[in-house]
């Protein structure tokens, strides 16, 4: 896939471009702020982009603001922020809208090189991709509310995967047990939470995330 | 010709003095009648109050004065009885002035006659023709007039602003008022100073330290996908220096935190320290006989190196010096570079140390002109 790369640390911008290129994607532009992350973006339209937050010259959200401007834009284009800490703002910010082609990663999950490659796929895919401790820190904050203290442990499990924006197939792979055992706890969770089943799994993230950040 | 900027300054200074003793000159004739007929008005104590407020009018009109003409501040919380006892001698100084300019134009009057006479041909006093020493004579004896006319009206400036910091200098609680309030600042700028300077580490930390962490870990994460063993080799050695290269980094960070060479050393190593990792050329002269405490050796120690910090980043200095002395029961630290200048005490890390040093009591003072040198100076008390 063709992608745009903004981050300011040059180390780790030669860094993220040669894995991708390693990995047989092709990485059209590589940039270090957001002004000339947009200007790329408008003239190379890339299949993804993955942008820091932090950027000159002020060091705040400057990527965050030009990834958001993006989407709106260019809603056709994936777009995966990576980002120093857990941002709660910054993560509803970005799922506002439809809430597809988005990803919200932890900077450090770079490293796990696996699953940010696992990540940018289900972006490009059309799917979302949340960063575990994300998700971990927006279920930590709702579990004293209600519904969510109805789930069992391994339902709990599942829905942190979903909100990370597993499929099904990647659920019952990663947790090691059936898809069948997974599709059961799905349904179960949709039923505890009161939330209606549907088709793609991009939407149930949706749901789940805005049920969280409600 | 034009005329120097400190030659103007001191004149226009001279100028407005001037005018704020013909002022005080006139005033002080209407405080003399009012002393004079108030003196006697306090002998019925129905008159006293109002007395005792005309005074206090009075003497706010010349405490304003004071401020106007010659920078004179002085505390407003006096009585009207303290205003009252003000009048008494300040009138005195009023009708001096008054006098004093009263023969400075005499004395003008006279020169002018006197002056004219003698291009006239005749001997001062008009009546008999000039010797040739008139001139001379007239001229030094009106160089000395114009001398003690000068004398006289710094010396009825002078005590008019020693009177009235007398009477109106500051009571025990106004002291205690502005001290209260200096107080109140110098905490809200410590807080925001810590702030900043968390604010600081943690972004060496992120954008140094965990970039470079971040970055090994992709080289590792690459290394074990990797299906060619050189390949993979190869990764692991660039992974293994990048390891260092974090190590590194991590101690610098920490050590822009805290250099612990000041807790087991003291001063002199640790801006030693500072001097050798100093990417521009530092020299050090500490004349310190024994170690300060250890609160004001840790602001003298940030002092200079958010100074040298600076110069580094932004003066294009080819030479720093850092010079800390001992003066008296205070501590003074100079940082002066060769660079371009133009430095600015609000600007960010300098703020922040003007911040420190005022949290420790101390003055900090940056001078640096457009064009340089910079000299950045911190005196500190320890007593």
């Amino acid at each position: 896939m063709r992608v745009i790369l903004a981050e300011d640390s040059t180390l780790l911008r030669e860094g993220l471009v040669r894995l991708l290129v390693e990995e047989g994607h092709e990485v059209v532009a590589s940039v270090g702020d957001g002004d000339a992350l947009l200007s790329t973006t408008a003239a190379y339209r890339p299949d993804v982009i993955v942008t820091d937050v932090r950027m000159p010259p002020t060091h705040t959200d400057e990527g965050l603001r030009a990834a958001l401007e993006i989407r709106k834009r260019w809603p056709e284009i994936g777009v995966l922020v990576l980002s120093q800490y857990v941002e709660k703002r910054y993560a509803a910010e970005l799922i506002t809208g439809d809430g597809e082609r988005v990803g919200y990663l932890l900077k450090d999950r770079v490293a796990q090189v696996g699953e940010f490659l696992d990540a940018l796929d289900r972006v490009a895919a059309g799917g979302a991709a949340f960063d575990p401790e994300v998700v971990r820190r927006l279920l930590a904050r709702t579990t004293h509310t209600d519904p969510l203290g109805k789930l069992t442990v391994r339902e709990r499990d599942v829905l942190e995967k979903m909100a990370q924006g597993h499929t099904n197939a990647g659920i019952a792979e990663s947790l090691f047990v059936s898809l069948s055992a997974v599709e059961k706890h799905v349904n179960a969770i949709f039923d505890k939470l009161g939330l209606a089943s549907t088709a793609g799994y991009s939407r149930r993230v949706l749901a789940i995330l805005r049920y969280l950040g409600s | 010709m034009p005329v120097p900027a400190a030659m103007r300054r001191y004149l226009r200074k001279m100028l407005r003095g001037t005018l704020g003793l013909a002022i005080g000159a006139t005033t002080g004739v209407a405080e003399f009648f009012y002393v004079l007929f108030g003196g006697i008005a306090l002998a019925v104590p129905a008159l006293r109050r109002p007395v005792f407020s005309g005074a206090r009018t009075l003497s706010e009109m010349e405490r304003q004065r004071l401020e106007k003409y010659f920078g004179e501040e002085n505390a407003t919380d006096y009585s009207g009885r303290r205003a009252m006892a003000y009048l008494v001698p300040r009138c005195v100084i009023g009708l001096l002035s008054a006098g004093i300019f009263g023969l400075i134009l005499l004395g003008a009057g006279s020169g002018l006659i006197i002056g004219y006479q003698l291009l006239d041909g005749r001997s001062p006093g008009g009546d008999a023709p000039a010797d040739w020493y008139d001139p001379v004579t007239t001229l030094l004896f009106g160089a000395l007039l114009v001398f003690l006319s000068l004398q006289g009206l710094i010396g009825a400036a002078t005590l008019d602003g020693k009177l009235a910091r007398y009477f109106f200098g500051p009571s025990k609680k106004e002291q205690l008022r502005r001290r209260v309030s200096e107080l109140a600042t110098s905490r809200a700028e410590v807080v925001e100073a810590v702030n900043g300077e968390r604010r600081r580490i943690e972004r060496d930390l992120h954008d140094g330290v965990q970039q470079r962490l971040v970055a090994l870990g992709m080289l590792l994460g690459r290394a074990r996908r990797a299906t060619d063993p050189k390949r993979a080799s190869d990764l692991l050695r660039q992974a293994h220096e990048e390891s260092q290269r974090a190590l590194v980094d991590l101690r610098e960070v920490s050590w822009r935190v805290y250099p612990i060479a000041l807790d087991a050393d003291g001063l002199h190593p640790a801006l030693e320290a500072l001097a050798e990792r100093s990417g521009v050329p530092v020299h050090l002269r500490v004349d310190l006989p024994e170690r300060p405490p250890a609160a004001i050796e840790t602001v003298v120690y940030f002092v200079a190196s958010e100074a040298v910090t600076n110069t580094i980043k932004h003066a294009a200095a080819t030479r720093i010096d850092i010079e800390a002395e001992r003066d008296g029961d205070r501590v003074r630290v100079r940082i002066t570079d060769d660079g371009t200048g133009g430095a600015r005490e609000s600007g960010g890390g300098l703020s922040g140390l003007a911040r420190r040093v005022a949290a420790a009591d101390g003055q900090f003072i940056v001078d640096s002109p457009p064009g340089g040198p910079t000299v950045v100076t911190a005196v500190l008390p320890c007593a």
